[in-house]
């Protein structure tokens, strides 16, 4: 029995508490110190190679730091990664850079190229009872404000800024039809906003879901559709390059491009439409692609089949598109297990196991 | 064109997912205490001096008043037929062999049925669709070798497992040395190259520090290797090992899975019911042999 040092009276309930609370707080270890340390050198020969990571969700600072860290190993130069403006802006006007700045200083001090993703409107930017993804117009000014404060806070460390995601999906516009004059819309407010205080860095558009979905659908429109009314709507004047989502899904690399049909060579369909509008000299950057291997998704491969699909994909893109400048797939790591198909497009686990994925790849990239 | 062939990189999925629900606080209790504190407190002194107890036995009695108003499963025996969702795409638990379903799920929803004495109707969705179906009641219960989500258990709920799909291990018959992953330092193993089992197998190679493993191009090479001696064993899933060894003789899985993966059936989370038959009835179908008779059938 415990009893005080001064009595032999027991300890009363709250003082054995207040005891175990004290024993608790001595044998807590410190808190783990965590500095950026030199930036990495990792030799790479492929330095289109290039991961969506996805590090929002991500708490713990060691943990963003170990992922950026094997992304560097691996070999790859450039991340993307999705900033949300709703979970940073305030309503008053304060934003919380803390974990952005996490992200960015320790992406940097790996020797990243970071494309950053905004998107994503706080309620008070939205009307009541809309989703997250829903920005229409009354808000255009609020988003380049902020666009805009991101890009100057971290200049030189954010070289790319995609503005939204998969505009032409319903789903990622608000559940409203989406359509190419409002996203150049936005576009055309964010564009100016942005090079006002960082003319360096570079405005991505698109980054349009893959799709066959026809003009009138409830879910989306075709990306071959939608970007031709983004350039018939004068949006090449609001991008410097075009952000691009290419799934292999079922089919090889090599498998011929077909309006009709997802594969990997949509992006060459897709140039095609830029090159129809004089617009040949804005370089791709791919910043979702890759293959999954989940046992029964449909559109799913098998494991040997993805890491022979993604490297060739590497091989495919290096040889045959010399205007894409970076090529990023889907995704790196995720904080937690989905426990769905999103799982098997990871290259490293939660617990930071490196998948044979990661492996191939780390030997493709470094030589090693 | 279906919504499934898009593929979104799910920001809002997650956000929602990580959202917290609101929940009001408990009022606030007074720390300072009587010196005449009441042994057997009044309802008063419960009242006035313990809210939160209150507002607890409230709690209390209102979810025992909830759960037997829960009439889920007398709607469905009162309509007679059990809507059980799943997408048959994936043998041998659902296929459709062109003209009727087949599989092990079919088989399990069918005896089930029989216990509970309703007929079955088999409604086909997209995987990814699943719960959503069930979500709006367009089923009354998912069978489709569905696996546990912790996130989903705000909504739905999951039945006892009744089949496990993780990693076996699976060794030449005879094999007395090799019962666990421990034993295999020194010796190789084959796996499918990529697969879950490649992962765990890495994991174990740097554990043991002698552990070789050789990859190959399927699950069923993987096994094949061991069948040729050019391993000592070889992790797969289990369907993948169960469909070999029922093809095959010569091999035998060890006792013990390497990993947990367990199928389970899904219905809404307030259908408790509905789940208390349904678990009535695996286990019952489970104690008569029956399930393991479905096994046998289709892993040969």
């Amino acid at each position: 029995m415990i009893r005080s040092f001064f009595s032999s009276k027991p300890l009363p309930i709250l003082g054995k508490g207040l005891l175990f609370l004290i024993l608790l707080t001595l044998l807590q270890p410190n808190p783990v110190l965590i500095s950026f340390g030199d930036p990495q050198t990792v030799e790479t020969n492929h330095p289109i190679m290039a991961v969506h990571t996805r590090l929002t969700d991500e708490v713990e600072e060691w943990k963003i730091q170990r992922t950026l860290e094997l992304v560097r190993e691996m070999g790859a130069t450039t991340i993307v990664e999705l900033f949300p403006w709703a979970y940073y802006h305030a309503a008053d006007g304060g934003i919380a850079w803390e974990h952005p700045d996490l992200v960015i200083n320790h992406a940097h001090a790996q020797g990243l190229q970071i494309i950053a993703r905004v998107g994503l409107t706080p309620d008070w930017a939205r009307p009541p009872d809309t989703p997250l993804n829903y920005l229409d117009a009354n808000s255009y000014a609020d988003f380049a404000t902020f666009t805009a404060a991101f890009a100057e806070r971290y200049e030189g460390k954010v070289t790319h800024i995609i503005v939204g995601n998969e505009p032409n999906l319903s789903f990622e516009w608000g559940y409203r039809q989406a359509t190419a004059v409002d996203y150049v819309q936005l576009l055309a407010t964010v564009y100016p906003a942005v090079k006002a205080v960082n003319p360096d860095v570079m405005i991505l558009g698109g980054a349009l879901a893959p799709t066959i979905e026809p003009a009138g659908s409830p879910w989306g429109l075709n990306d071959l559709i939608y970007l031709d009314g983004m350039y018939a709507a004068g949006g090449a004047d609001y991008f410097d390059g075009l952000a691009v989502h290419t799934y292999g899904f079922k089919f090889p690399p090599d498998s011929d491009p077909d309006p009709e049909l997802l594969n990997f060579r949509r992006v060459e369909l897709i140039r095609n439409i830029m090159l129809d509008y004089d617009d040949a000299d804005t370089p791709i950057f791919i910043t979702e692609t890759g293959w999954n291997d989940h046992p029964r998704w449909t559109k799913a491969v098998r494991p040997g089949q993805r890491i022979s699909y993604t490297l060739d994909a590497y091989r495919y893109a290096e040889e045959n598109w010399p205007y894409v400048e970076s090529m990023a797939l889907w995704a790196f790591r995720f904080p937690a297990p989905t426990k769905s198909y999103m799982d098997y497009f990871t290259l490293v686990t939660p617990e930071f196991i490196n998948k044979p994925i990661y492996d191939e790849l780390k030997a493709y990239a470094t030589g090693n | 064109m279906s919504a499934c062939q898009h593929v979104s990189s799910l920001a809002c999925q997650h956000i929602s997912i990580s959202s917290h629900c609101s929940i009001a606080p408990l009022p606030h209790r007074p720390i300072a205490s009587s010196p005449h504190r009441s042994i057997t407190p009044s309802p008063s002194d419960i009242q006035s001096h313990h809210p939160s107890l209150l507002i607890l036995l409230l709690t209390i009695l209102l979810t025992i008043g909830c759960r037997s108003q829960d009439n889920s499963f007398d709607l469905i025996a009162e309509r007679g037929t059990l809507r059980v969702g799943l997408d048959p795409t994936y043998p041998p638990f659902e296929f459709d062999d062109g003209s009727s379903l087949q599989g092990i799920d079919i088989d399990l929803a069918n005896a089930i049925g029989e216990e509970l004495g309703v007929s079955i109707e088999f409604v086909w969705f997209g995987y990814d669709g699943l719960y959503d179906a069930l979500g709006t009641r367009q089923v009354d219960v998912l069978i489709s070798g569905m696996v546990i989500i912790p996130e989903r258990q705000r909504d739905f709920a999951y039945s006892d497992p009744y089949f496990n799909a993780g990693e076996l291990l699976v060794v030449r018959e005879g094999e007395t040395a090799v019962s666990a992953m421990r034993d295999l330092n020194g010796r190789s193993l084959a796996v499918e190259l990529g697969a879950q089992g490649h992962v765990e197998a890495t994991v174990w190679q740097k554990n043991l520090g002698d552990l070789t493993i050789l990859p190959q191009e399927t699950g069923d090479a993987a096994l094949t290797a061991v069948l040729d001696s050019q391993a000592d064993a070889a992790l797969v899933d289990s369907i993948t090992a169960r469909l070999f060894l029922g093809r095959n003789v010569g091999l035998t899985a060890v006792a013990n899975p390497v990993t947990v993966d367990p199928f389970v059936i899904v219905v809404n989370v307030e259908d408790e019911q509905l789940l208390d038959k349904l678990n009535e009835s695996l286990e019952s179908v489970t104690v008569s042999g029956q399930l393991t008779q479905i096994f046998a059938k289709w892993f040969k």
